[in-house]
Order: C-alpha cells, then sequence, then structure tokens
C-alpha cells in the first residue's frame, strides 16, 4: 500500500507518547504475517499492511489496559475495537488508532485449495485484484476477490467506526462487499437430522484448545471460562462431541450481539472448522429482534448488556 | 540391512495393502475431514490423503486425548444406609493391534520422546505401554520439505527411520518399504510385494537425498539448554517473545512430543470414570494452585516453561535429546505466527551478546 | 505390571477437627496386607482421592513408626479439600502413597534441630518432629518454633504436651495478644530471631505460607545458616503424583518425585520458580 510510508512516520511521531504499537510485519515464510508489537523506529521499519495481515489486533487491547497503547486496524477491526469500549473492557484515552483502508484479505484456506500445501509458496505478491503465487512446481495467478475470508463477503465497511488517523491511497476500493449469506443460508434450510449430523461431522476433529476463544476479542472470561472451571462442572474434560458442541453453543450465546464477526476463531481454528457462521447466526437473530449490528456505534448500549421493560419486537405474551 | 529385506509397492497397490492389513487390524491413514487432513480408521471406500503433511499428528493413536484410568462406583451398604462402600476397577487398553500408515517420519518419531518418560522410568505408564507395544508405524519419507519444517535441527531428517517400524520412500511411481523393526517387516510381508529393483532403490535414495538437501541448514544447538538455563530470569526476554501469543494449546495438542497431562473425575450418579486428558501449559489453569497461589501466572512464564520444558529441561534430563521433532506444526497452526525457532535462535543469541 | 494410577480403598477410622479450617484424618486400608506393606518414610507424601471430586497430594504426617493408620491433616481450600472435609468416620477413600522424597533424617542424626513451621505447615513438619522423638537419643537439642494467627489457628494442640516430654523444646507465638494466652505473642520470623538458634552442627526445616517461609529464610540467613543447613517441603499444584504430568516442575525438578523436600542450596540451582 502507498500510504505504508506514510503510517510509519505517524507512528514514529507518535510512539514517544505510546507505550507499544501493535501492527503486523512478515511472519515465518511469503504467506503468514505476524502481529508486531513496536517500540522502537527499528520495529516500525518492518511494518506491512497486505492482504496477508489477517490478524484482528483488537484481540490483544483488554489484555493491555493501563498502557498507552496505539493500534494499527482495517474497518473490520475498528468495529471490535467499538464493541470494546461499548462494554468499557477498554479507554478510548489510553487508545491511538492508525486506521488504515482494508488492502482486502487472503483466507489461507482458501489458498491452500488453489495452490495445495502453503509450507511450500516461495513467494505471493499483490498487483490490484491480482494475487501472484509462486511455488517449486508452478506459478498462480489469482483473483483476491476468490480468496477473500467469509466474513469480507457479507459486510462492508467503507469507513472505520472510529480513528485518530487515516490512511487510504487515492485510487484504493474498499475490497469486502455485502453479499448473501450464502454459508448461513445453506445451513439454515437443512432439516434437523442434517444440521445435527454436518456439525457432528465437523466437530468431530475438534482438539479443545480453545484457540477460538483465545484469539476471540469480545471473550474476556478468560480463566475463569466455564469450560475450563470445575466448579460449576457443565463441561466434561472428555473429548467426545458433546463437550465440543456444548462449549461452541456456550460460546456462541455468550456472544450474541457482541460478536464484531471478525472471523478471528474461524481463522485460529487449527481443524479448519467453520465455527463463525454458528456466531453469525446468533447475530442475525439478535438484529431481528432489535435491529442491533454490535461495535458499529461506540455510544450504543449492547441490547443484552441492558433491557426495556417492554421489547418492541418481542411479544412474549402475545399482547 | 538384508538383501530382500526391501520390498516395492506400486502406487495401486497401497490401498490393497492397506486393506489387506485392516482386516486383522485397525489402520489409521490420514484422510481429508473438511479442509484438514486426519488419522481416521481405514474402511472400505477411504482415500488416502498423502500429499499433505496431515494437520494432527498421529498421537492419539498411542497417547489419546482423553483415556479412562478407572472405573469407580459407590454402593450403599444395607447395614448402614449412611455409608457406602468404594469400589475401583483398573480399564488398561486393550490388546488388538493398530497400524499408522502414512504418518510423517517427524510423526513417529515423537513418541521417542514419550517412551524415556512413560516406559522407563521408576514409574511405568501401564497404558501408554499398551498401547506403544501394539501400534505399528509405517512412515511415509516427506519428498518436499515445508517452510515450516526443521526436523534435521532436532536430529530427524525426512527419510528418519527413529520411531518407525517400516519407512515408504517414494520411488519409481510407488514407495520403496523398508522395515526398520521386526513387526515392521511382518507388516510388509502383509502386502505380498518383489523386491525392490536396485533402480527403484537408487532413486529413493536419491530422492531422500535431495528432501534433506531443500531443508534448511540447521543451527548448532547444543548450548541452548544451558543458555535458556541462563535466561531464565531474563522476563524482559520472555515478555517479548510471548507478546504475540494467546495462550491457547493449538501448539501443545498438535505436537507429536508434548506429553503433559490432567487427570481428572467425571461422574453420574455413584458411578463414574477417572480420565486423562491432554492439557495445555499455556493455560493459566495448569499450574493454579487451590490456594490461588499460581507460579506461572503470565503467558511469558508459561512460554518460558513450555520453550525450556522442550529445549533445556528434558534435554538435560534425557541424554541431550530435544523435546521436539521439528514437525513444524506449532508454527504453522498458531494463529499468531508464534514461531519456536525464532524463539530458540534468539536464546541462543541473546546469551552471546 | 503395577499400576501407579490406581489408589488403594481406605477407610475413615478417625477425624479431627483441628481448627475452624483444618481436619486431621486417620486412615487405614481396607486391605490389612497393605497397611502392614506399607512403609514409608518422614516427609513423603500421598494422595487422597475422593471419586468424583478428585485428587490431591498431602505429607504423611504420622511417623513412620507408627503403623497403626496413616495420617493426613488437610486444610479446606479447593474442591477435594472441600471434599474431604465432608467425610465422616467409616467413609471409603482412595489413596496413593508413599511417594516423593523424604527429610534426610539419617543425615540429620548428631545435630541439633530447629523446626520452623506456621499454620497447617506444621502438618509436614509433624512427621518428622515424631519420628526424631521416637529416636530421642539420635539427636541433639530439637526445639521446635510453631505459629499461628490466633490459638484456634494452632493444630495439634493436644499433643503439645506430648512434645514437650518427648523432649521437645516447643515455642509457641500467636499473632497477636489474644485472652488466656500465655505462651509468645508475635510473628514467626521475630520469634526464630528472639530465640536466635545458633547455627553451629544445627539443621532448620521450616514450612509455613510462602510470606512466612521468605521471611524465616532471611531470618536464617542472618543467624549464618547456611543454604545446606537449610530444609524446606515444597507444595505445587500435582496431578500424577509420579512425574508425568509435566506440571509441578521447577526447571528440571519435579516436585513430586524429586520432592517434596529440598535443601536451600538445591533450591538455589533450581530457577526461581516457585
Amino acid at each position: 500500500m502507498k500510504y505504508v510510508a506514510e503510517l510509519k512516520a505517524k507512528i514514529r511521531e507518535k510512539l514517544p507518547e505510546l507505550d507499544v504499537v501493535i501492527g503486523w510485519k512478515q511472519g515465518f515464510d511469503p504467506v503468514h504475517a505476524s502481529p508486531a508489537f513496536m517500540t522502537t523506529p527499528e520495529e516500525i521499519e518492518q511494518l506491512v499492511v497486505n492482504p496477508l495481515c489477517v490478524q484482528n489486533l483488537a484481540t490483544y487491547l483488554p489484555g493491555l489496559k493501563g498502557k498507552k497503547v496505539g493500534i494499527v486496524a482495517r474497518e473490520c477491526d475498528t468495529r471490535s475495537i467499538g464493541e470494546l469500549l461499548q462494554e468499557s473492557l477498554i479507554e478510548r484515552e489510553e487508545l491511538t488508532v492508525f486506521s488504515v483502508k482494508c488492502p482486502g484479505a487472503v483466507d489461507l484456506v482458501k489458498l491452500r485449495q488453489q495452490v495445495g500445501d502453503l509450507g511450500r509458496v516461495r513467494s505471493i505478491s499483490f498487483d490490484g485484484p491480482r494475487v501472484t503465487v509462486e511455488t517449486p512446481d508452478e506459478s498462480s495467478s489469482l483473483d483476491l476477490g476468490e480468496l477473500l475470508p467469509g466474513k469480507c463477503r457479507v459486510m462492508a465497511y467503507d469507513e472505520p467506526v472510529l480513528a485518530d488517523f487515516r490512511f487510504v491511497d487515492p485510487d484504493q476500493d474498499t475490497v469486502c462487499r455485502e453479499e448473501a449469506d450464502t454459508d448461513l443460508v445453506a445451513l439454515e434450510q437443512m432439516d434437523l437430522d442434517e444440521r445435527f449430523a454436518y456439525w457432528r461431522g465437523h466437530l468431530d476433529r475438534c482438539i479443545r484448545c480453545y484457540a477460538c476463544r483465545n484469539v476471540c476479542p469480545m471473550c474476556v472470561c478468560q480463566d475463569q471460562c466455564i469450560a475450563d472451571t470445575r466448579d460449576p462442572h457443565w463441561l466434561s474434560a472428555e473429548t467426545d462431541v458433546r463437550q465440543k458442541w456444548m462449549f461452541q453453543l456456550i460460546h456462541a450465546m455468550h456472544l450474541a450481539g457482541r460478536c464484531t464477526e471478525c472471523g478471528e476463531c474461524e481463522r485460529a481454528c487449527p481443524m479448519d472448522i467453520p465455527i463463525l457462521t454458528i456466531r453469525r447466526k446468533l447475530n442475525r437473530e439478535i438484529h431481528e429482534l432489535f435491529g442491533y449490528t454490535s461495535g458499529m456505534d461506540v455510544d450504543a448500549v449492547p441490547p443484552l448488556l441492558t433491557f426495556q421493560p417492554e421489547e418492541k419486537s418481542i411479544t412474549e405474551r402475545e399482547w | 540391512m538384508v538383501m530382500g529385506d526391501l520390498k516395492f509397492c506400486p502406487k495401486e497397490g497401497l490401498s490393497r495393502w492397506v486393506e489387506e492389513l485392516s482386516r486383522e487390524h485397525t489402520v489409521l491413514v490420514p484422510q481429508q475431514a473438511g479442509d484438514a487432513v486426519e488419522f481416521l480408521p481405514f474402511a472400505e471406500g477411504s482415500e488416502l490423503s498423502l500429499d499433505r503433511q496431515p494437520t494432527a499428528p498421529p498421537k492419539k493413536s498411542v497417547f489419546p486425548q482423553t483415556e479412562t484410568l478407572m472405573r469407580f462406583e459407590y454402593q450403599k451398604d444395607p447395614e448402614h444406609p449412611d455409608r457406602q462402600t468404594l469400589q475401583i476397577k483398573e480399564t488398561l487398553p486393550g490388546k488388538e493391534k493398530t497400524v499408522i500408515l502414512g504418518c510423517r517420519p517427524c510423526g513417529a518419531r515423537g513418541f521417542s520422546v514419550f517412551d524415556p518418560v512413560f516406559g522407563q522410568g521408576e514409574y511405568l505408564d501401564p497404558y501408554y505401554q499398551a498401547r506403544r507395544e501394539h501400534t505399528v508405524f509405517v512412515s511415509l519419507a516427506c519428498r518436499h520439505p515445508e517452510n515450516t519444517c526443521f526436523c534435521n535441527w532436532v536430529g530427524g531428517g525426512p527419510a528418519d527411520s527413529a520411531g518407525s517400524d517400516v519407512l515408504m520412500l517414494p520411488a519409481g511411481g510407488g514407495y520403496v518399504l523398508r522395515p526398520v523393526t521386526d513387526q515392521g517387516r511382518q507388516i510388509v510381508e502383509v502386502g505380498g510385494f518383489e523386491d525392490a529393483s536396485p533402480e527403484q532403490q537408487t532413486e529413493a535414495d536419491r530422492l531422500a537425498e535431495e528432501a534433506a538437501e531443500n531443508l534448511s541448514p540447521a543451527p548448532e544447538l547444543e548450548e541452548v539448554p544451558d543458555k535458556l538455563f541462563e535466561l531464565f530470569e531474563n522476563l524482559d526476554f520472555w515478555e517479548l517473545m510471548a507478546a504475540k501469543c494467546i495462550s491457547c494449546g493449538a501448539c501443545t495438542y498438535l505436537c507429536p512430543t508434548c506429553y503433559c497431562f490432567n487427570i481428572s473425575d467425571e461422574y453420574s450418579g455413584l458411578q463414574g470414570k477417572r480420565i486423562r486428558t491432554w492439557d495445555n501449559c499455556m493455560s493459566n489453569l495448569f499450574t493454579h494452585e487451590a490456594s490461588g497461589h499460581n507460579p506461572r501466572p503470565t503467558k511469558a512464564q508459561r512460554l518460558r516453561n513450555r520453550v525450556g520444558h522442550k529445549f533445556s529441561y528434558y534435554p538435560k534430563l534425557h541424554e541431550q535429546v530435544f523435546a521436539c521433532c521439528g514437525c513444524g506444526r506449532c508454527i504453522k497452526s498458531c494463529p499468531m505466527s508464534v514461531d519456536i525457532r525464532e524463539i530458540v535462535l534468539s536464546a541462543k543469541e541473546y546469551a552471546d551478546e | 505390571m503395577n499400576n501407579p494410577y490406581l489408589p488403594e480403598i481406605a477407610i475413615v477410622k478417625e477425624i479431627i477437627q483441628e481448627t475452624h479450617n483444618i481436619k486431621t484424618f486417620r486412615l487405614v486400608f481396607k486391605d490389612p496386607d497393605k497397611m502392614e506393606q506399607c512403609v514409608f518414610e518422614p516427609g513423603q507424601v500421598g494422595q487422597l482421592s475422593v471419586f468424583g471430586t478428585g485428587e490431591s497430594t498431602f505429607v504423611i504426617n504420622s511417623p513412620p513408626t507408627q503403623k497403626e493408620y496413616l495420617q493426613f491433616s488437610v486444610m479446606r481450600a479447593g474442591e477435594v479439600t472441600t471434599k474431604l472435609h465432608s467425610l465422616k468416620v467409616g467413609d471409603q477413600i482412595g489413596v496413593r502413597a508413599p511417594l516423593g522424597n523424604c527429610f534426610p533424617y539419617e543425615a540429620m542424626k548428631g545435630k541439633d534441630i530447629i523446626i520452623v513451621g506456621g499454620g497447617i505447615g506444621m502438618a509436614p513438619l509433624r512427621t518428622l518432629l515424631l519420628y526424631l522423638l521416637d529416636n530421642r537419643q539420635d539427636y541433639g537439642e530439637i526445639k521446635v518454633i510453631y505459629g499461628a494467627r490466633s490459638p484456634e489457628d494452632l493444630c495439634f494442640t493436644y499433643e503439645f504436651e506430648q512434645w514437650r516430654q518427648k523432649g521437645a523444646d516447643l515455642v509457641l507465638t500467636v499473632d497477636k495478644e489474644f485472652p488466656g494466652w500465655t505462651e509468645r505473642v508475635g510473628f514467626v520470623p521475630a520469634v526464630l530471631a528472639e530465640e536466635a538458634p545458633a547455627p553451629m552442627n544445627r539443621v532448620a526445616i521450616t514450612c509455613g505460607p510462602p510470606i512466612m517461609i521468605k521471611f524465616v529464610l532471611k531470618g536464617l540467613k542472618e543467624l549464618d545458616f547456611a543454604d545446606e543447613q537449610i530444609i524446606t517441603t515444597l507444595e505445587k499444584r500435582m496431578k500424577c503424583g509420579i512425574g508425568l504430568c509435566g506440571r509441578c516442575n521447577i526447571g528440571t525438578k519435579y516436585v513430586c518425585v524429586d520432592g517434596p523436600v529440598f535443601t536451600q542450596a538445591e533450591l538455589n540451582e533450581l530457577p526461581a520458580e516457585l
């Protein structure tokens, strides 16, 4: 992105007032970027912004409460920051948001489906919507639109929810788009048995590593998680599908109307289980009931964090 | 190597062999499951997925994520209704043989880290030993190391035979089968294969060598155990290393050498079982004491123990062997791209300064 | 093959309410032969199982010389200890014992002894004390400093007279004045400083809450005790108790098999991760 030089300059300028700035840098191989915790000018030099920068860095913010933190955030990431502010899990005064126009994102699972094992990729480059990937065997030219994670296809963000500084290239278009949520629709069209079989099949390979939970910016119970406690003993330590499914449902319920659909749970899953759909479904329900979308308005009160004596869309007694 | 020991399995003969083996054994083979590749029992029509390193190693075959250690039951004493008697029943695994076919050499090598702990110390683990004894590993030598592969750092290699019973070496549109143990020889015999030709053998060796050359060179790690020990109290270093870690268990649970476990009771009514489950040293609760005290309350301290265990404590206790097989799963499966190679090298260089 | 995870069934023979949150359990194996075969050394631990809840580690605090029962003192803190506290005489539980190492009672022969305990920390020290008193002629002076917050928080009060009669110089202290309390007043480390045992040919053994240990160690240093003369017994979250499950390590040492007893000199060699 052309704005990266400008972004680095701004971070350099602000760094003396901040304890750390979180951004991305090149990871261990061509297709992986990695979160960068910048505290020195040299570290700022390593900052990158490209479609491989997939981590939602807002997930680190609650853990850094009490420090002055700068964060490089895409539009959708600012939605998570917004929700964290709404829930008073972070303080606005402690936060400096370097908002970048999203260059698009690569779903590494989709990339693997196209080019085979990612561990053999020698290089990847981006030129507008074209993605060129080299492996020892071949060179592939792919369309970034085809590699977008599901989350980038159902909600479009032109502007950030909040920003202290904004970086956009002059000719830059919004990559994400608002299309029908076909994954969710497909699931909704299944009958109960089919749907149950679908989840049984996928969750069978869950290893209970809780990457989905720990990477979630809104998951704040931390060490008090019901999945780990024995008092109350809601989940057993066994690894059968029942326990795994139960956890996913608890997680989804706990995120209803709070989840910002950043998709980190699904991206983090080492077993590639499509778990974001469950959270999306709950969010759709909340939207229907309350007309509310999480994280979009820093001053709004999430509907499940408050109550109305009479909810407009809930007619429990048919009145 | 005894002449005639090397056999050749043509590519199309592989599923027949697996089918044959599955008559008398449970055969676990890598299969596509969603977008992952998992070791699943072979059944008629199962398709082997051998092109990708399996998402999870075959660890659970010998060290299941949940192992029932014993069952217990309380019974009411008819003479004293307020009193209960207790019965405990040991539940050891059965003796059926399991064949793991198509794991990578690093996946089989992982158990060589388990063995000294579970099978050679003062206390022997009968559950592990029973499963280990009855599991045969047929490993597929790697042709194309990945960016995350570093088996050569820790004593392994693309055609390493440590921990395997048979090595399958790609060659001539099939596999040269090299038995490593007697158990392996018996497994190969089931296939009724022809001897491998000298040309096939030469090609197999050449491809194995090529694969080894494609790995990035291994750094000198001899001093790492001591250097990590020296760095123990440098919490700034560990905070830096752990900054992006989210304390999940992806690295641990996908690691072929991680063996830490939990023991807990599950019950309903008057009956229940005591189970052993994989545990994650990156979790705060791992060392959390009932009093509230925790010797490793931060992720930096936990990562220090995790890396320390693998590259310092374990080698100090077990003949300088690292508790790592270099499979790279902890790196590529980490949602935040934490790279254990980088930590080990940083530790080495940090102490050098 | 012997299964090291499998507990023996034991019957609760007697329960003593020591303080508001500490109970002492006297257990006998259901199988009388097991009672006969159970040989242990002072300082070794046992795993107590309340099936359905779990297992926890406690030091066997009866002396090896006493063969009728195994004794454990339990402070109510977590899930297992709470369940243990609900046991009644006659109830059955699981016991895996003995596990771990012991106090170096052989090496202590011919020496003067100073035992410093606080609160529930007196329990592991009791086994050693009783062993020393049963072999009184082998040891020099045996001084015990034992403190708790209040007189109600002292364990084993019913035995104090007996300890004294058998030759222990017992110094009792509580944190502040209490009506009717005639013994010492002050924190354990302060009493240690007042007593000022000379380090010459003496071994110090201490156990108690972490904050007490910290200041007792400091006090012993000030009295010129060498690290080799200071012994403590550690507590960690444990599961297997046999060195496999991987959580109780301090660097290369596993508290469950290499400990729980360590000299300060040994601890100095280990990473600081208590």
